[in-house]
């Protein structure tokens, strides 16, 4: 990576429909896992105009009204327009359930019950690369662009909910560009906020522009080091006013926002959906458990900056190759790290859903676990407790 | 509008619902129950350019257009559909709900005179009423209503109030109309009965048999006998035309008295008030005016004005499609412009009251109720053409036209060759009687009739002749869910009281497998309590048990309740009710209260369970009240989700205690600060159980090769459950539309869905027409089942309707093409089964008519052609078409319907009944008997020269020949050297052994030899002639074996995923 560089990332609210998708492939995750832990589930979800796709394929004692859950969220994302509601919209649910003699592969175990054996002898399911990352541009150990640009998206979202810009709908997009000095972001090159508003002209563009500014940049900012200058663009709707945004207006799709899921394309992330799949599915957790290894090479203080790419192949349970990069940030060479990981992480897909309890987290949260996993970032949130954010492997990663 | 007497007139202007680039729903005044403004809105679109679609609904009163953005603005549109509007002499004062808009502008249109915009009103009266109405001129129109029919005043009656009504209808409040007034006014309005649909008069059915090509051919023929001195020709000739023509009468006029005698309905009654008294009459008495009485399980028996209301509730579904009972009140005037369902002060025909009690005042009887025009309504849409008669036609017509082009050719051929033209006229029109399948019509008419005699016997009634044949043909039948596939019948399933889970299974509840009662667990006697207090059913004590009328959910409660063994009529009385809450939108939840015995009041709360469980503050645990930890409650609400997931009706159940002086509110929240909070006792599962064999069913329809579609207005988990447990989706994954709002897809997109789908949920009758439409779009034959009165115009678009015999309403069944007389949807795949075996029959007395018609025509044309003078006499021919052909035929008609008729997919609805294969070979089939029958011609001219002794054997090889061709004909696919052996069919044995003996007797009886100018024959050449007979059948049954295609089936690949 050159020293100097502006990279942008995006985040989008919860409501837009890419977003949508991804917290009702994830709502329905929940819902099953909350009936039965054991359960095995896939769910993809696509949304166009006044019509919502839902396929579901599951495994298991559990029994979900797919499409009562989906409303349910176009609800709670505040979809109650003419256009797209939770009452009128029309759900087509394609539903497959495995036949039983599916768990003659995956059995319905606790893994927490499970020897070293019994774990061994669970492999992953798929060939996966997955990615994890973490550096210490924020306290969260993630990059700064994807973090500022999730604060955004979330305040965006906010400001609608709580009333102070009422004239917004659910959808909309954030993208933030940050200058990077000698590795270290120096300024805000520039913001982008797309907001959708009801009515067209209420309130009138430059209205739109200052409240924005005002409910929005401002009090994200207010908190930060790196704060936009007088010099860093600002762009509000730079196409024009939008109306009413959301599936009326574009289709979403689940999975289609990783880059956002993950760091913002400041690092490299895994190229399948995160969303819509039960804990066993290696490409999801495999990305947890690598977040969760950079970042606690990172809070050990052994390196600013760490990518931990794990390889998966399909019927191991070990990854076949675990590779480290610091970018020349590390305290010892890489392929020490490296060891140290393999030493100190299980990374078998048994363990992952073991140490993570992932099983059991929905049962830990009111409005799901997954579900709020799917908006505003998969890895780096600070606003619920997830177990890969903890960084208690750092002290034993130090030692060796 | 035309209710405060404003004639202000604006231009009318179309207001857009919803809009999208190349997309617009727009509201248009006029267009409601507007017919001819539909039609007129929807061409005069479709010209436009750039329009590529619109879609105009009567019912609702909107258009959808979907046109070009590129060469359409919105606003262009705009301006056009104004334009039409304007020539169609609608105004603005129209208002686009008031029904009076269609009938007759509210002003004359300004401007220049437009063109006959709308059919003149009485037209349109006289349709939709069967019946002129009075000439306008002669007649007083009111201010606001127009005098239809025979002068019912048509008005917006729920925006009069209670009291405007009744002095409007100049009804008596304080007794109801005397005897006198009452019979005045059935004079002049007329019976309150809705118009029976039109007759087919005997002489129409008679008449229609004579109505075909094949038909005019032979009388044509018959014609020219008489002329060239063939009398008796010509008699025997118009015999076969007259015998034809009275089965085809009998038959139909049969099927016709069967449809008869099925619309007839019992006799209905209706409670009114007369004289001050409360009087039972039959409904045809009601008369405008009259007061209805109305209790539960009442139907009104005409359209009336609330004018009294106590917590009043009417099942509307068969009317609006709304399935819950919605709740009626007196008060107030409505808009004019509110929509039917809404018309919360009104009580309409062909509803049912469902709860409380009331009083309304009768505005419309008969054909004017509101149900009577619907009727009217569904009267217009148009049945499809179904294919057979239209093939049958086509078949004759080519036949006709290829025996005339022979018959044309032997003529010319004959006389080239030097024979008289007389006798050539002669012999060509015998050879076009020999050649005209002429017993095809009635062979199609009689199977047909026969099919629906055959089918009531199995409890299948069948409306229309053609439905038969189209049932052969259904790839994809919708059913309703309730009362098709359950029982539409609530009964409580589980219990959960406190922590512990009940089984409830014979009228027992069971923990585990112990017997638990109500004197034994005191929390599920607390709550069963409850469900009894809470609870608007009404109680007596019967026969047998109590009797229990009220909704389904709560009737099941109370069942409940007597099967925990609680007395629930001491319950009641010891508990009086003193104040009710219903539930209301937002509030899923209902409360009563009463006495409580150890003073103060008992506060009952029944309701959804995640609802209820957020007003209790504490539970029962071992009998005793503790506080509801936040463990306990996601618990509770975990097994509400799970219990919900097995499509379990759910209902929570919590009560409290309160000081006498508490007021208890609509909003129970409010009670929190005074109480804390209510106590939760459990909840109560219900289910609507399926009904018996419904999975095995859905089995045979799939390996028949057709779809099952469910529809239901439930949620998606019970229609997921349901969908599940009958396989509906055939093993594969189970995919579930749920919409509430089907008509705001673009229909394109239903039509692509609707092909994958197998349940439709949360849709209301009222969207099974556009199921129906969408899947006929596909292509598709559909079939559709329906009971309410908002079926009907589903039931008549199917290509199949199917009404329920017992549940269904009147309309259902006068619209639909199959009533299953017991409500069981199993006689559908009889009828089915039915259906395609008839089809098959027809196929294959098609096969044999024309296969054997054409050995003649090849026979004939080929000796002349040869030479060989005039093979066959006229009377040859005639008696060759008398025994070998009417009477097989008929019998193949009657052949059991093959072993793996279930087993096979439905015929493609596309594919002709004799397609351009079966042609080819019947063509071969045919020149096989012709060769027999040459062979043993050629042998007789070698032995005996060209002369008699050649001829007989010629003929009576020919007739053996044909007759055995009808074993070939049985099946295409079995036969002599086939593995599987048909069913018999004695009707075949007979026909065959009846005519061969014939044969017989006409080569050894000297005189019907010497009539058919035949010569004795030795025993050899007998032998020679069987030979000639014989040896095309083995030919060509060996040729079905060679022709069967190999059977693969090639195994799917099963990916795991």
């Amino acid at each position: 990576m050159k020293h100097e560089f502006i990279l942008t990332s995006e985040s989008v609210t919860g409501g837009h429909p890419d977003k949508l998708c991804d917290q009702i492939a994830d709502a329905v995750v929940d819902h099953f896992l909350l009936q039965d832990p054991y359960a095995q589930v896939v769910s993809e979800c696509a949304v166009a105009k006044g019509i919502l796709f839902i396929a579901t394929r599951f495994a298991g004692q559990a029994s979900v009204d797919v499409p009562f859950v989906a409303r349910q969220v176009i609800q709670q994302e505040g979809y109650d327009d003419e256009h797209f509601n939770a009452r009128d919209c029309a759900i087509m649910s394609h539903i497959q359930e495995q036949a039983p003699d599916y768990y003659r592969i995956l059995p319905r175990v606790d893994e927490r019950t499970l020897d070293d054996a019994a774990i061994d002898r669970i492999p992953a399911q798929s060939l996966a690369n997955v990615f994890g990352f973490a550096c210490q541009q924020t306290p969260a150990l993630m990059p700064l662009p994807i973090w500022l640009a999730h604060k955004l998206a979330r305040r965006l979202a906010t400001v609608r909910v709580q009333g102070q810009l009422p004239y917004l709908t659910p959808d909309g997009k954030v993208q933030v560009a940050v200058e990077y000095h000698k590795h270290k972001p120096s300024r805000i090159h520039s913001i982008t906020l797309v907001g959708c508003q009801r009515e067209a002209n209420e309130p009138h563009p430059t209205r739109f522009r200052d409240d924005l500014i005002e409910e929005v940049i401002r009090p994200v900012f207010a908190d930060e080091e790196v704060r936009p200058d007088h010099k860093t663009h600002l762009f509000i709707n730079p196409e024009g006013p939008r109306l009413i945004g959301g599936p009326a207006r574009h289709s979403g799709l689940t999975g289609r926002k990783s880059a956002v899921d993950t760091y913002g394309e400041y690092a490299r992330h895994g190229g399948s959906a995160l969303s819509g799949k039960d804990p066993l599915r290696i490409d999801r957790i495999g990305a947890y458990v690598a977040r969760y290894a950079a970042k606690n090479v990172v809070a050990a203080g052994l390196a600013k900056e760490c990518e931990v790419m794990l390889a998966y192949s399909i019927g191991l349970a070990q990854p076949v190759s675990i590779r480290v990069e610091t970018f020349d940030t590390g305290k010892l060479p890489d392929d020490e790290i490296a060891k140290r990981l393999t030493h100190c992480c299980d990374f078998r897909p048994a363990a992952i859903v073991r140490d993570f309890a992932l099983r059991q987290q929905p049962g830990n949260f009111l409005g799901g676990f997954y579900r709020q996993l799917a908006a505003y970032g998969q890895v780096g949130r600070m606003d619920i407790v997830t177990p890969w954010e903890n960084t208690g492997l750092a002290e034993r990663l130090k030692e060796k | 509008m035309a209710i405060n007497g404003s004639q202000a007139s604006y231009s009318p202007r179309p207001r857009p619902l919803h809009v999208a680039p190349g997309r617009a729903r727009l509201q248009v005044p006029g267009l409601y129950r507007g017919n001819g403004l539909k039609r007129r809105l929807e061409a005069r679109l479709r010209e436009l350019g750039g329009v590529r679609y619109a879609e105009a609904n009567v019912l609702t009163g909107n258009i959808l257009v979907v046109f070009d953005p590129e060469t359409h603005q919105l606003t262009d549109i705009l301006i056009y559909i104004e334009g039409v509007l304007v020539d169609a002499g609608v105004t603005a004062t129209d208002a686009p709900e008031m029904a009076e808009a269609e009938y007759r502008p509210a002003t004359p249109p300004a401007g220049p005179a437009p063109a006959r915009a709308l059919p003149d009103p009485r037209e349109w009266v006289r349709a939709v009423f069967g019946r002129a109405a009075p000439d306008p001129v002669q007649q007083e129109p009111t201010r606001e209503g127009v005098w239809i029919g025979a002068a019912q005043v048509e008005e917006a009656w729920h925006a009069l109030d209670a009291q405007e009504a009744v002095a409007r209808l100049e009804a008596r409040l304080d007794g109801g109309l005397n005897a006198e007034e009452a019979a005045h006014r059935l004079a002049r309005y007329g019976q309150n009965a809705l118009p029976a649909p039109p007759k087919r008069s005997e002489l129409a059915i008679f008449l229609s048999q004579f109505v075909s090509i094949p038909v005019g051919l032979l009388t044509a023929s018959a014609v020219v006998s008489v002329a060239t001195g063939g009398l008796f020709d010509a008699v025997a000739i118009m015999g076969v035309v007259l015998i034809n023509s009275v089965i085809g009468y009998f038959t139909e006029s049969q099927a016709e008295r069967t449809i008869r005698a099925l619309t007839d309905e019992g006799q209905t009654y209706a409670t009114v008030l007369r004289e001050g008294k409360a009087v039972v009459l039959p409904s045809e008495q009601v008369v405008p005016g009259d007061l209805l009485v109305l209790a539960p399980g009442i139907s009104p028996a005409a359209d009336a004005r609330l004018v009294t209301a106590q917590r009043l509730s009417v099942d509307e579904s068969a009317l609006s499609g709304e399935s819950l009972p919605v709740s009626k009140q007196v008060n107030g005037r409505l808009p004019p412009e509110v929509a039917l369902a809404d018309r919360s002060n009104m009580v309409y025909r062909g509803t049912t009251v469902t709860g409380g009690s009331g009083l309304a005042v009768v505005v419309a009887t008969g054909p004017a109720t509101e149900i009577g025009r619907i009727q009217a309504l569904a009267g217009e849409a148009k049945p499809p053409e179904t294919p057979m008669e239209r093939q049958l036609d086509q078949i004759g017509t080519q036949m006709v036209v290829l025996s005339s082009a022979i018959c044309g050719l032997v003529f010319v051929v004959g006389l080239l060759r030097g024979h008289g033209l007389l006798q050539m006229l002669k012999s060509a029109i015998s050879l076009a009687v020999a050649a005209v399948p002429e017993g095809l019509p009635t062979v199609a008419t009689t199977t047909l009739s026969l099919g629906i005699r055959d089918m009531r016997a199995h409890k299948v009634a069948i409306r229309h002749l053609d439905a038969v044949e189209t049932l052969g043909s259904v790839q994809t039948i919708c059913f309703d869910k309730t009362g098709t596939i359950t029982e539409n019948r609530m009964t409580v399933v589980l219990a959960q009281a406190g922590p512990r889970d009940y089984r409830v299974a014979q009228g027992r509840f069971l923990r585990g497998d112990e017997v638990r009662t109500a004197d034994s667990d005191l929390a599920l006697q607390q709550m069963l309590r409850v469900g009894v207090f809470c609870n608007e059913c009404e109680v007596e004590a019967g026969f047998d048990g109590l009797e229990v009328k009220g909704s389904p959910t709560e009737a099941a409660l109370i069942r409940a309740a007597e099967w925990g063994g609680l007395d629930v009529p001491a319950l009641r009385e010891a508990h009086p009710l003193l104040l009710m809450h219903h539930r209301a939108e937002g509030r899923n939840y209902m409360s009563s209260v009463h006495p409580a015995p150890q003073g103060g009041r008992l506060l009952a709360v029944k309701g959804s369970p995640g609802e209820v469980l957020a007003l209790c503050s504490q539970w029962i645990e071992e009998g005793e009240a503790t506080t509801l930890g936040p463990a306990t409650r996601q618990a509770i609400q975990e097994e509400n989700e799970r219990l919900a997931g097995r499509a379990l009706r759910l209902l929570g159940f919590a009560y409290a205690l309160l000081p006498e002086e508490v007021e208890v509110g609509e909003d129970l929240a409010a009670l929190a600060p005074i109480l804390g909070g209510l106590t939760w006792l459990g909840m109560i599962g219900m289910e609507d159980p399926i009904r018996e064999g419904m999975r095995e069913l859905i089995g045979q329809f799939h390996s028949a090769g057709i779809r099952t579609i469910m529809i239901t207005g439930d949620q998606s988990t019970t229609a997921y459950a349901i969908g599940h447990s009958l396989d509906l989706s055939g093993s594969g994954d189970l995919e579930i539309l749920d919409s509430a709002k089907l008509e705001s897809l673009d229909p394109e997109l239903l039509t692509a869905l609707a092909q994958k789908v197998h349940v439709f949920s949360r849709v209301s009758p009222a969207h099974k027409l556009k199921i129906v439409q969408a899947l006929q779009r596909a292509g598709l034959v559909v079939a559709m089942t329906g009971d309410g009165v908002n079926d009907g115009p589903a039931l008549k678009a199917a290509d199949i309707g199917v009404a329920m015999g017992e549940r269904g309403t009147d309309t259902a069944r006068g619209m639909a093409d199959v009533v299953l007389q017991e409500d069981n949807l199993h006689t559908m795949i009889t009828a089915v089964s039915k259906g395609r075996a008839i089809y098959d029959n027809i196929r294959k007395s098609l096969r044999f008519l024309l296969a054997t018609n054409l050995t003649e025509i090849e026979i004939v044309f080929g000796l002349m052609a040869a030479g060989m003078g005039e093979p066959l006499t006229p009377m040859q021919l005639l008696w060759i078409n008398l025994i070998s052909d009417i009477f097989p035929g008929l019998a193949l008609a009657l052949e059991p319907p093959e072993p793996d008729n279930l087993q096979r997919p439905p015929r493609d609805p596309k594919e002709p009944i004799i397609a351009w294969s079966h042609f080819r070979r019947l063509g071969a089939e045919s020149a096989v008997i012709s060769g027999g029958a040459l062979a043993a011609f050629g042998y007789g001219v070698a032995r005996y020269g060209l002369g008699p002794q050649a001829r007989t054997l010629l003929f009576s090889s020919l007739v053996g020949g044909q007759l055995l061709h009808a074993l070939v004909c049985r099946s295409p696919t079995h036969g002599l050297f086939s593995g599987e052996k048909l069913p018999r069919n004695p009707a075949l044995e007979l026909a065959l052994g009846g005519s061969l003996a014939l044969q017989v007797a006409a080569n050894t009886l000297p005189p019907l030899r010497s009539f058919l100018q035949l010569a004795p024959i030795g025993p050899l050449d007998a032998l020679v002639a069987m030979g000639g007979a014989a040896a095309p059948l083995l030919i060509n049954e060996l040729g079905k074996v060679a022709l069967a295609a190999p059977k693969h089936n090639p195994q799917p690949l099963e990916l795991r995923p």
